[in-house]
């Protein structure tokens, strides 16, 4: 099965058709009626960002899943991305086991760098040394969340002797790991030698960018003795939105886009959406362009939608979020399973990394 | 024998522009100088064509189609010519622009004639001062005649100096059609590092 889900920036943008701009407290309050939302209109997978200067808000996203688990029953909980490069790993691996314990398992991860180069410093880090930070970071959380007692020297930060994190893992089962990137491809590399999960966010930039990327990381998944490169586990971002026509869609989007923080003030609405895979339309063309992404990407596991961002009101965005839930999704996920090779793994769940846990190491 | 590929760059704005009529006769002169033991493939970008897409890049990070196959076929030639009018002391926020969004090692090692133009002369040493530097930073091997074409030169005639406009177009297209026919020395392009080398690198 494909989980599909939402992701979040965070953003505190004004709405340009209103001239308002949300307060902190409204827009972290905000998030989680989206979060509510994503589990009431039947979707899988809520992830949050991690920012650490305004516009943003989410500098403590497992503040934030926190409550959300403790008011949901089914919905994964996830991040988009958490930074390994400025954030202590043993603070991450004891934030996550945490989560995962409060969440009963509903808890991944999504790793990525950061590319704000201030945020760095702030956190005592050298942007220059961004990858080797990914790095080490990682190989030592990995250690911290499979080995109880941990001797560690490296090159970032004080080394550990006999130190163990706890929690340990629910049911002695780390959370599932997706590394993100939008153009490293040692981090593709990096996914593939550890066997994790390759997410990316596929907004922002033409997909055949992100098509060399990840096919790169299912060649070396293979490499690296996973599985084949099409049991590779790929995550993908979109961004979408949608009314019943088509035009009522374009027209509203039009002011958001025109000033989005990313990519407002740049090319036009249509060149756009030519170009990415921004898709501005009705519930069919949308179902009709994500279904492409397996075109060029191959059979994936989990696909996330940015929803929320670039000043957009909370009501329409929880409108946005049923027609996904009631129109969109439920299409993607026939559809989807349709012509899905049975070796192509599901979507990653505690309950299924804890079943594989139990069964005998394949051969490496 | 396979065509060398010869792309000229101009940043002029005008239709015709006098920086396009310069980019044209430096293209031109490297042609003959390699015909025709050495066929040449010619073309000509004209940037002004391109600005949308150039501004647009730089909001969004990527090129649009059009833009993309023009920095393909710089990168890719076996030579290039780029020319620019001197605005305000340098070359043209546009030219700049362009060499901007391409990724800073694709010109490496790649020949390079500079030109320039102007409404006077004193504004020459734009090519010295802003252009070369420009490409030095960018690896590129720049020939060591740099054209720069004002007003004036355009109805000046063949000198006895041997320093006019024609005489110095004929020296710069000879300087780089040599540097083609050398051969383009390329800085190499970076293998993927299996990742067990990366963990032994930090010593993990």
């Amino acid at each position: 099965m494909m989980q599909f889900g939402i992701f979040t920036v965070g953003d505190v943008t004004t709405d340009p058709t209103t001239g308002r701009t949300p307060t902190e407290h409204e827009r972290i309050k905000a998030t989680v009626e989206i979060a509510l939302k994503a589990e009431e209109v039947g979707l899988d997978v809520f992830a949050t960002g991690e920012h650490h200067n305004p516009p943003f808000v989410p500098s403590s996203p497992t503040t934030l899943l926190g409550y959300v688990a403790a008011r949901t029953e089914r919905l994964i909980l996830s991040t988009a991305t958490t930074l390994i490069t400025t954030n202590d790993p043993v603070k991450i691996a004891e934030d996550f086991a945490t989560l995962q314990h409060l969440a009963d398992g509903r808890v991944d991860l999504m790793l990525g760098r950061g590319n704000t180069g201030p945020v760095y410093p702030w956190f005592g880090k050298d942007i220059r040394q961004g990858i080797p930070l990914a790095i080490e970071n990682y190989a030592l959380l990995h250690q911290l969340w499979r080995e109880d007692v941990v001797d560690w020297q490296g090159r970032f930060r004080t080394p550990l002797q006999s130190f163990t994190a706890t929690p340990r893992p629910l049911d002695g089962v780390p959370p599932f790991v997706w590394h993100g990137s939008i153009r490293s491809p040692e981090i593709a590399e990096q996914a593939a030698y550890y066997g994790d999960g390759f997410f990316a966010n596929n907004i922002f930039w033409p997909a055949d960018h992100f098509q060399r990327l990840i096919e790169l990381y299912r060649e070396r998944f293979a490499h690296y003795g996973h599985g084949t490169p099409e049991q590779a586990i790929v995550g993908l971002g979109g961004q979408v939105f949608m009314r019943r026509n088509s035009q009522d869609a374009v027209r509203e989007f039009r002011p958001y886009f025109d000033n989005a923080p990313v990519y407002g003030h740049g090319p036009s609405l249509e060149e756009f959406t030519e170009q990415t895979p921004l898709t501005v339309g009705s519930p069919q063309e949308v179902i009709d362009r994500t279904l492409t992404f397996r075109e060029t990407f191959g059979d994936y596991q989990r696909q996330l939608f940015l929803m929320d961002h670039a000043g957009l009101p909370l009501k329409t965005v929880l409108e946005q979020l049923d027609i996904l839930g009631e129109e969109v999704v439920p299409v993607l996920r026939r559809e989807f399973a349709a012509g899905r090779p049975p070796e192509v793994p599901d979507g990653p769940t505690h309950a299924a990394l804890v079943a594989a846990a139990q069964e005998p190491a394949p051969t490496r | 024998m396979t065509a060398m590929k010869l792309v000229a760059v101009s940043a002029g704005l005008g239709k015709p522009s006098s920086t396009r009529l310069l980019a044209d006769r430096l293209s031109e002169a490297t042609r003959k100088q390699l015909e025709p033991d050495q066929p040449v493939e010619t073309r000509v970008i004209e940037l002004r064509d391109l600005a949308r897409d150039i501004a647009n890049n730089m909001v969004t990070g990527f090129p649009s189609p059009a833009l993309s196959e023009a920095i393909e076929a710089v990168t890719g030639a076996d030579g290039v010519i780029a020319v620019t009018p001197i605005f305000t002391a340098s070359y043209s926020g546009l030219f700049k622009s362009f060499f901007d969004v391409i990724d800073h090692t694709a010109l490496a090692g790649k020949p390079v004639l500079v030109g320039a133009t102007g409404g006077t002369a004193r504004h020459s040493l734009a090519l010295e001062h802003a252009l070369r530097p420009m490409f030095a930073y960018l690896r590129a091997v720049v020939a060591p005649t740099a054209v720069y074409a004002a007003s004036e030169d355009w109805g000046t005639g063949t000198g006895s100096q041997g320093d006019d406009l024609a005489t110095r177009v004929t020296r710069a297209g000879g300087e780089l059609a040599g540097l083609m026919r050398h051969g383009r020395t390329t800085g190499g392009v970076a293998e993927a590092v299996p990742f067990e080398e990366r963990l032994a690198a930090l010593r993990l």
